[in-house]
């Protein structure tokens, strides 16, 4: 079986986003779980679009236990339309035939959650989104997954695989790098592609991007002055004239 | 004409009351500068394998036109059936948007709506605004510290998602039903035994017990607690109050510090105290989705730029546990 997770670097010190490492957590414990059950062979590669830098969240990869790491350089604006990023994804995901594309529910950042389902519909492949649990696929290429709808409710699927999913946060805990794989992973090749030579012609954006405001408010928000103790004052005080206390 | 088109939520037979979030979001869509003397209608879309009493329910509550989408094969939602049928439906109509919830739902087949459509796809909308070059949109971004704004950047259909709570549904007066119109668009995939996705079966997760729902104080913990250990604090903070029920944000029900019973928010419990205390909880529209009834929210974060704090009464920077610390202090004399 073939995995292929897609990974993006966030925040300002480059961190893998938080929902990708699960993703790619769950990938690995799925490579752990049909090896020991099945003695078949898995394979756990990860993708990346992003700038040079991102180079280092397909090592931590490595040092996770990944396989191979293609790294689609794109040094991009502060907007990119999730169409953009799912088709270049596609690009590699077309690339060796995977039986299982996983990604994040949404990314830190941009918050979209649209990235999964739609690199699903670019290569006409079923995606379930926010899956917490996955069963190992059975001989006739299901997959049986949880995904977590609102109240406490899941349904629970059995997809046909090629299948894309993604993956929300419970479902594991991501392992920590191990320092062994990861100085073997120094030898790992990166398998680097310049997004301009994969398309020429840019992928149209199709949404402009305006600008940042900060949200609205929905309460007072009357802050607390003072030292640690003067604001410990303020809210019992606040709290007995409020009969709560 | 264009047409702006709604589709409803359903989930387990029912109507999901986002529906008439929707429809006011479309109304206002509709009588925004730019498309106001183009005149569109709003239709609204109905999936399910017999729409007819659910899609007259709400011709009549809104006053709207209903299509009944009428799918034989669509016992349970999936996003493959979804995404067939719609994409289908839609085409023919062409409309000039097309919403849906930004719920587990929505957010399951509304990107791959929006590629079958070729359309703009935007999601987790929380405000619409316009200016003399039409429409902006607004999203949260960088863990909802910020929104985000964009416009379509060509003339496609755009299909949106939109985030629960930001649209207050409209009064209904009484008047005249919409029509119905039943259409139906069997799932042919289905039908040849060739689908993709079978849903096997809806569980639901037991609450051990309902103690949030009916708490009247609640104290809750987020990730700003950096062991198990300093869950302690919270506790002992929470027995200053004659009773107070522990809450929770869900990255520390995740990793089992706590249990489901304890998690707040779009997929944990929804409550209604009269007070509840946020401490080193960052503010994440899934959270604060579960405390918008709070009558009194009062936030310890030791981040001035938290977002928590434009959605709180009263703001605290400290630090949770020195905070707690000089606080007991204070609540002994
Ligand atoms: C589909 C979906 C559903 C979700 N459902 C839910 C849900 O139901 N409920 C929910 O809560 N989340 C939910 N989430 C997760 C949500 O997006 C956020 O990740 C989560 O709410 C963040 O939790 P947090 O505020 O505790 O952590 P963070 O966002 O990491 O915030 C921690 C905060 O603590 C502050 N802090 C750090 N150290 C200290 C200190 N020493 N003293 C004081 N403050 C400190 C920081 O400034 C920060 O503001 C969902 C996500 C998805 C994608």
């Amino acid at each position: 079986m073939k995995i292929l997770v897609c990974i993006k670097q966030v925040g300002s010190e480059g961190e893998v986003n938080r929902f990708d490492a699960h993703a790619l957590e769950e990938a690995l414990d799925l490579k752990d779980r049909f090896e020991t059950q099945l003695s078949e062979s898995v394979t756990v590669d990860v993708v990346t679009v992003g700038p040079v830098e991102a180079a280092r969240i397909i090592k931590r990869a490595f040092g996770m236990g990944a396989d191979t790491g293609y790294h689609i350089v794109a040094e991009d604006p502060e907007y990119v339309s999730p169409f953009v990023t799912a088709t270049r994804l596609a690009s590699a995901a077309k690339k060796r035939p995977y039986d299982l594309i996983l990604t994040g529910i949404m990314s830190t950042d941009m918050m979209t959650g649209q990235t999964g389902p739609m690199l699903a519909k670019i290569m006409g492949l079923p995606c379930a989104t926010a899956v917490i649990k996955t069963n190992l696929p059975t001989n006739d290429n299901l997959i049986e997954v949880e995904r977590e709808l609102e109240n406490g409710f899941r349904d629970c699927l059995k997809i046909r695989m090629p299948a894309v999913l993604t993956i929300q946060a419970g479902i594991n805990t991501p392992r920590y790098p191990r320092l062994s794989k990861m100085l073997a992973a120094g030898q790992k090749e990166i398998k680097t592609f310049k997004e301009t030579d994969i398309f020429p012609e840019p992928i149209e954006e199709r949404e402009i991007y305006i600008g940042l405001a900060l949200p609205e408010k929905t309460r007072s928000g009357r802050v607390l002055e003072g030292s640690l103790p003067d604001k410990a004052e303020q809210l019992l005080a606040l709290l007995k004239e409020k009969d709560l206390i | 004409m264009k047409q702006i088109l709604v589709i409803a939520e359903i989930f387990a037979g029912q109507i999901r009351p986002i529906t008439w979030e929707l429809v006011t979001a479309a109304r206002k869509i509709k009588n925004s500068p730019g498309l106001k003397q183009l005149s569109p209608t709003i239709q609204i879309i109905v999936p399910a394998d017999n729409p007819a009493l659910l899609s007259e329910k709400i011709a009549k509550q809104t006053g709207i036109d209903v299509i009944g989408l009428q799918i034989p094969e669509l016992k349970n939602y999936t996003s493959e059936i979804y995404i067939y049928c719609l994409e289908q439906l839609i085409k023919k109509i062409d409309p000039s948007h097309v919403l849906a919830a930004h719920t587990s739902q929505g957010q399951d087949f509304a990107p791959g709506l929006a590629l079958g459509l070729n359309a703009v796809a935007i999601s987790g909308v929380n405000g619409i605004r316009s200016d003399e070059n039409g429409l902006i949109y607004s999203r949260p971004v960088f863990n909802n510290t910020r929104n985000q704004m964009l416009r379509p950047a060509s003339n496609r259909p755009v299909t949106l998602t939109l985030m629960p709570g930001t649209f207050k549904p409209d009064e209904r007066k009484d008047g005249e039903p919409g029509r119905v119109d039943i259409r139906k668009i069997p799932f042919a995939p289905a039908v040849c035994g060739k689908e993709h996705i079978q849903h096997c079966r809806t569980v639901k997760k037991i609450f051990e017990d309902q103690t949030l729902e009916e708490a009247k104080v609640i104290i809750a913990a987020g990730r700003g607690i950096k062991e198990k250990e300093e869950l302690k604090s919270i506790l002992k903070f929470a027995q200053c109050f004659p009773t107070a029920a522990v809450g929770a944000s869900r990255p520390l029900v995740d990793m089992n510090w706590l249990g489901y019973q304890h998690q707040i928010g779009i997929t944990g419990a929804t409550v209604a105290p009269k007070l509840y205390i946020a401490c080193g909880i960052s503010g994440s529209s899934q959270h604060l989705a579960g405390i918008k009834d709070a009558e009194f929210v009062v936030s310890i974060n030791k981040n001035p730029q938290a977002p928590i704090f434009r959605h709180s009464d009263v703001c605290i920077i400290a630090d949770i546990i020195e905070f707690i610390g000089t606080f007991l202090k204070k609540q002994e004399i």
